[in-house]
């Protein structure tokens, strides 16, 4: 069963300069209990598709065509306050950047409780306290009933990003997104993270679409990828398949670009991707 | 001319806290006791994560800040106290790339102005010696002619990191400190400066001190490596020592949360 089916989308950004097809004709779709990775450059239209699922285009933005299926239900036809009701509760998001995503003049209780408020109204106070609190245990934060009433400065980077965790798992959503989770946190963080990210898809069966540049973070936490270049997926695959065997030039050449240690020769020169490459004009690989 | 180009002992860089008016300042060993020596024409890292004292040892390697205590001797002479011409003779051959290719370059002068600054300031250079050797430089660090007159926002990260580069050369420097120069920059681009940099350091026989918590970057790029922990150092041994058989508990830490790809 596939919990989000995204087809043929598009979604243009207009300007006096012309048209940017950031994302176009774009399709894939993420079974229940999978992560499925987006991988790409900046400006390849990653984080749009992100964008585009959670209805966070705003103009000059447009999606110009296509469906997101969430379990059957178009997305891109409901009404504001429909997709209000989507976002943060059956679908939610993790943001890149721990520091500025959460508010610095709310508790972080506070902050994981609103989205108990608005998406869990049958709950009276003492039992969302008690489930915050409980989420604040799930991600791995130590004494969470102090750590309830903390404001956001007073935590490190790494448990920032746990609590962001925290207030997207909050509602036990069926498809977690994640923007870039690991990228600002430092490499040791960086693992621990992606392994409570793993811990928490494995017990509560979320769907999870994750959204890096960083191959070698794909490696660890990926069942299948997308490869976008400029809009456009070029390859598509089991991330077993495609890491044992790329097929596309240019998810080879993205893969060459990276120093591996124990594999590539030290001081050696690296692979490029080649600027004057117009990999857009060899054929998908699609598997 | 001697093989050792920095010896640093027992640097030390505290920053004190003011608590109150009538309390004792906090003090804050953002450095305390690091000593190690930067080889001539060796690729040096220094690694460690967020707060770990790397930029601010590169900060007193460049005399941005000055330290509490210790030493930093380059090419026998201790650069903590020099003033003058003398340091002026200094920062011409001690120069930096900055990680942040954006905010590191003045978006109103153009490109040629940029990279012809530092010979404009520090030589006696005609108009056209400057120019002709800003376009000779543009051309090692792999930029075109005609990109002279243009100015940095018409320019990707990558290029902008190239106009950086170009810049910290213009002096003929013998060091270049590169301050996780790669790390704002996506993958692909990312191979493309460090290509860059191995080259020119084999052509213009540069000694590098490149800072970076990057672990797989710095194990391609480095002949020693330096690991700082909390201010102090961990560790430091040549590349193979610290990759391939890491002594201390922090370096084996570090070294085991690299993401890699094992096919």
């Amino acid at each position: 069963m596939n919990i989000i089916e995204v087809k043929n989308l598009k979604t243009y950004f207009y300007s006096d300069a012309g048209v940017n097809k950031a994302v176009d004709d774009v399709s894939f779709s993420i079974p229940e209990g999978k992560t499925v990775c987006i991988v790409g450059e900046s400006g390849s239209g990653k984080s749009i598709s992100a964008m585009s699922i959670m209805g966070l285009i705003d103009k000059p933005g447009i999606i110009e065509g296509g469906e997101i299926l969430l379990e059957g239900k178009d997305l891109l036809k409901l009404s504001d306050s429909g997709m209000r009701s989507v976002r943060g509760g059956e679908v939610s998001m993790i943001f890149q950047e721990p520091m500025t995503s959460l508010n610095p003049s709310y508790t972080v209780g506070y902050q994981i409780d609103e989205s108990l408020k608005l998406h869990q109204k049958h709950l009276n106070k003492k039992e969302r306290f008690e489930k915050v609190v409980e989420a604040l245990e799930l991600v791995g934060i130590p004494d969470p009933r102090e750590k309830y009433r903390e404001y956001p400065f007073k935590l490190s980077g790494g448990q920032r990003q746990r609590v962001m965790i925290a207030v997207a798992m909050a509602c036990e959503p069926r498809l977690l997104i994640a923007d870039e989770p690991t990228t600002a946190l430092d490499v040791t963080i960086q693992a621990q993270v992606l392994e409570l990210m793993k811990k928490l898809q494995r017990d509560k069966g979320t769907s999870m679409l994750f959204i890096t540049h960083d191959l070698a973070v794909v490696y660890q936490i990926a069942d299948e990828v997308v490869v976008m270049y400029r809009g456009h997926i070029v390859e598509k695959a089991s991330a077993k398949e495609l890491f044992a065997d790329p097929r596309h030039p240019y998810t080879k050449a993205l893969l060459n670009s990276i120093p591996t240690p124990g594999k590539t020769v030290r001081k050696s020169r690296l692979d490029t991707v080649d600027d004057s490459v117009d990999y857009l004009s060899f054929p998908k690989e699609i598997r | 001319m001697s093989d050792i180009v920095f010896e640093i002992t027992d640097l030390k860089k505290h920053y004190e806290i003011n608590m109150g008016l009538f309390k004792k300042p906090k003090v804050v060993k953002a450095l305390d006791n690091i000593s190690f020596e930067v080889k001539r024409g060796e690729v040096l890292s220094i690694v460690g994560e967020s707060g770990c004292g790397k930029s601010t040892t590169a900060k007193l390697m460049l005399k941005i800040e000055e330290p509490t205590g210790g030493e930093i001797l380059f090419e026998g002479r201790d650069i903590t106290t020099i003033e003058g011409d003398d340091l002026k003779e200094y920062r011409k051959k001690v120069q930096i790339i900055f990680q942040d290719p954006y905010s590191s370059l003045n978006p109103r002068w153009k490109v040629g102005q940029i990279i012809g600054e530092p010979l404009a300031l520090n030589t006696s250079m005609s108009k056209k010696e400057i120019r002709d050797r800003v376009l000779y430089l543009m051309e090692k660090v792999g930029m075109e002619p005609d990109w002279y007159d243009r100015y940095p926002h018409q320019f990707s990260g990558g290029q902008r990191q190239r106009i950086g580069i170009a810049r910290a050369l213009a002096l003929n420097p013998e060091i270049i400190v590169c301050d996780e120069p790669v790390s704002a920059l996506d993958v692909s681009i990312q191979a493309q400066v460090l290509n860059l940099l191995l080259d020119l350091q084999e052509e213009f026989s540069l000694t590098y001190v490149f800072i970076s918590h990057d672990l797989s970057v710095v194990e391609h790029i480095s002949d020693r490596i330096v690991v700082m922990y909390f201010g102090e150092i961990a560790e430091q041994g040549t590349v193979e020592e610290i990759f391939d058989n890491p002594q201390h508990e922090y370096t084996q830490k570090l070294i085991g949360a690299i993401p890699v790809i094992d096919i």
